[in-house]
């Protein structure tokens, strides 16, 4: 009985908050030790790949030969130039430019109209967009190949962005943000006598700076990583996308006429950019997220 | 009432509708309507089609290799969701105990998610390379024949294993948030309970983050049957003996090597169901979860 009662003082005093020590939970090097590990086992691959590009051939059968090399501005020449890197890299830029922005305006529009305008039927139009989440690209990549050769499209940067544009994750999360901005300073908009096109330019953009960018790395991350759509859809070295132009590396090297090295350099080329944006951009694209789950 | 409906025209929230819904009918919803109406065809490349029924799908009850592919892909889903959750949870986990370093270790396991699966399949193709692969012979040296090129299991466990890598970035971003919204009192009494290290994991956060490793379990679940398309492209073309022909690949075989558009399309739509029924489970539990106000 006793010891029940100090255990429910304890819990008490827990809850309140008083008469405990701050835990400090940092003692056990441990942890640190696991993590040291764990980062390792993440980074490791992409360290050697890093490496490997900077070297002659890129045959590294043993972990003593992962020294850097002093290839890497030849190798890296050579993708960019000789393989048409650049242009790879050139074409998944514009794709993916123009899929974010399209998007970013579009889906704007759209959650503008769904949160800020009494008209009937909006919900039905939302749940109309939502129920698209239901039609990713691999459900109907088929039907979509057939519609393009009619369309004419295909081979074209219009194949690989304009089914892009209309996004139901886009809509939701600016919607979701939408709803989080105060109602007094919309009907201060409203009293002011502020039209919907000045509203949206000078409220309700800059009150969404953060969820905008955070989804504008979301959608180039998405759009800058895609493989199967270009690869069926683009038939031209001309118009090829980065992550497809590693496959035609990657049958140069098991055809034997291309170094690892050269893959290895192509590779962290197309890891760059999503990874540099990512990193500058953190804080607002992990804000993002925490309005996508909900 | 407040309200932020402030703006009633209809000609003008059409107009903002009007790109999202236009794009949404014709590279979404049309196509899959055409995918449906496809699977009742048979409909080669460039050939007449003649209506068959039902006979696509007789096709697919019936064909042992759909049907290996189908467990397959259950089987790849539920060995890459468990390993995403189960490495990602822990990590999670040593990143939260710490107090020094903490961006910094964030940063350096969520980067993964930026990371292209081409590129990743690339560096996998390399280190994992039974002649050439950096990781071979410390792993030969252990016991194991790496041969991965011609023996089934190991070649699925070489695709997981990226599948599973390039997965924990996105995970932990979702975890770290949920992680940190357990209230410190509660750490605190649970460290007084004597509740420490492992158990504290298991026992105190898991169950309230539940709502978000749901949500995960979901997202790892679509990722593993539809965004590992690069993957088994690049490391195995479903080889070696359809040891890792998973239902995207296969579908991607069906329509894009033996131009089998009829029957692709009936595997299009058996995706769609599939991909209908993780959502609406999803859609179902999340709705459960949110009366605890989680």
């Amino acid at each position: 009985m006793g010891e029940l009662l100090q255990y429910a003082k304890r819990r008490a005093d827990s809850l309140r908050g008083d008469n405990v020590t701050k835990t400090t939970y940092d003692a056990k090097p441990g942890t640190h030790l696991q993590l040291w590990l764990l980062v390792f086992a993440v980074v490791f691959p992409i360290a050697v790949a890093v490496i490997v590009s900077t070297k002659q051939t890129g045959v590294v059968t043993s972990l003593g030969d992962l020294l850097p090399g002093s290839y890497a501005v030849e190798n890296y020449r050579e993708a960019l130039v000789d393989y048409q890197f650049g242009r790879f890299m050139w074409n998944s830029l514009a794709m993916s430019v123009v899929i974010v922005v399209g998007k970013l305006v579009v889906s704007v529009f759209a959650a503008m109209a769904i949160v800020y305008y009494r008209v009937p039927y909006k919900d039905l139009v939302f749940l109309f967009i939502l129920f698209t989440l239901l039609l990713p690209v691999p459900v109907r990549f088929i039907p979509l190949f057939q519609l393009m050769n009619d369309l004419g499209w295909s081979n074209t940067i219009l194949a690989i962005t304009v089914p892009y544009i209309a996004s139901a994750t886009t809509v939701f999360i600016l919607r979701q943000h939408f709803l989080s901005i105060p109602t007094s300073i919309v009907e201060t908009a409203k009293l002011d006598g502020v039209g919907p096109l000045r509203f949206m330019l000078f409220v309700l953009i800059p009150m969404s700076k953060g969820v905008l960018v955070g989804v504008s790395i979301i959608m180039f991350v998405y759009a800058w990583n895609q493989y199967l759509w270009p690869l069926i859809i683009i038939d031209s070295e001309a118009n090829q996308v980065a992550q497809v132009g590693l496959q035609l590396l990657q049958g140069d090297v098991q055809g034997g006429q291309l170094s690892w090295s050269l893959v290895m350099a192509g590779s962290t080329l197309t890891l760059l950019p999503p990874l540099l944006l990512m990193i500058v951009f953190r804080k607002p694209l992990l804000e993002t997220f925490s309005i996508q789950q909900k | 009432m407040s309200t932020r409906e402030i703006f009633d025209s209809r000609i003008q929230s059409g107009l903002l509708l009007l790109p999202t819904l236009l794009v949404s009918v014709v590279f979404l919803y049309y196509p899959t309507a055409l995918a449906v109406r496809t699977s009742f065809f048979d409909s080669s490349f460039g050939q007449g089609d003649e209506f068959v029924a039902l006979e696509n799908y007789v096709t697919l009850l019936t064909d042992p290799g759909y049907h290996s592919s189908l467990l397959l892909s259950i089987l790849f889903a539920a060995v890459v969701v468990v390993g995403v959750i189960a490495v990602s949870l822990y990590l999670t986990f040593l990143i939260h105990e710490v107090d020094t370093g903490q961006g910094l270790y964030l940063i350096s396991v969520i980067w993964p998610y930026a990371l292209p699966p081409a590129v990743g399949a690339l560096v996998f193709l390399f280190i994992a390379h039974p002649t050439l692969g950096v990781l071979t012979g410390p792993i030969e040296a252990v016991g194991v024949d790496v041969n991965w090129f011609n023996n089934g299991p190991q070649a699925f466990v070489v695709v997981a294993l990226a599948a599973i890598w390039k997965q924990i970035g996105y995970n932990v971003i979702f975890m770290i948030a949920a992680m940190n919204n357990v209230p410190n009192t509660l750490t605190e009494t649970a460290e007084l309970d004597g509740v420490t290290g492992l158990r504290r994991l298991v026992s105190v956060y898991v169950p309230i983050m539940t709502p978000t490793l749901f949500f995960l379990v979901i997202i790892n679940t679509i990722y593993a049957f539809f965004s590992t398309f690069a993957f088994v492209d690049l490391l195995t073309s479903g080889g070696p003996s359809n040891a890792t022909n998973i239902l995207i690949f296969d579908l991607y075989q069906e329509g894009f090597s033996f131009f089998n558009f009829g029957v692709a399309s009936a595997k299009s739509v058996v995706l769609f169901l599939l991909v209908g029924v993780l959502m609406f489970v999803q859609f179902r539990v999340t709705d459960e979860y949110s009366y605890y106000g989680a």
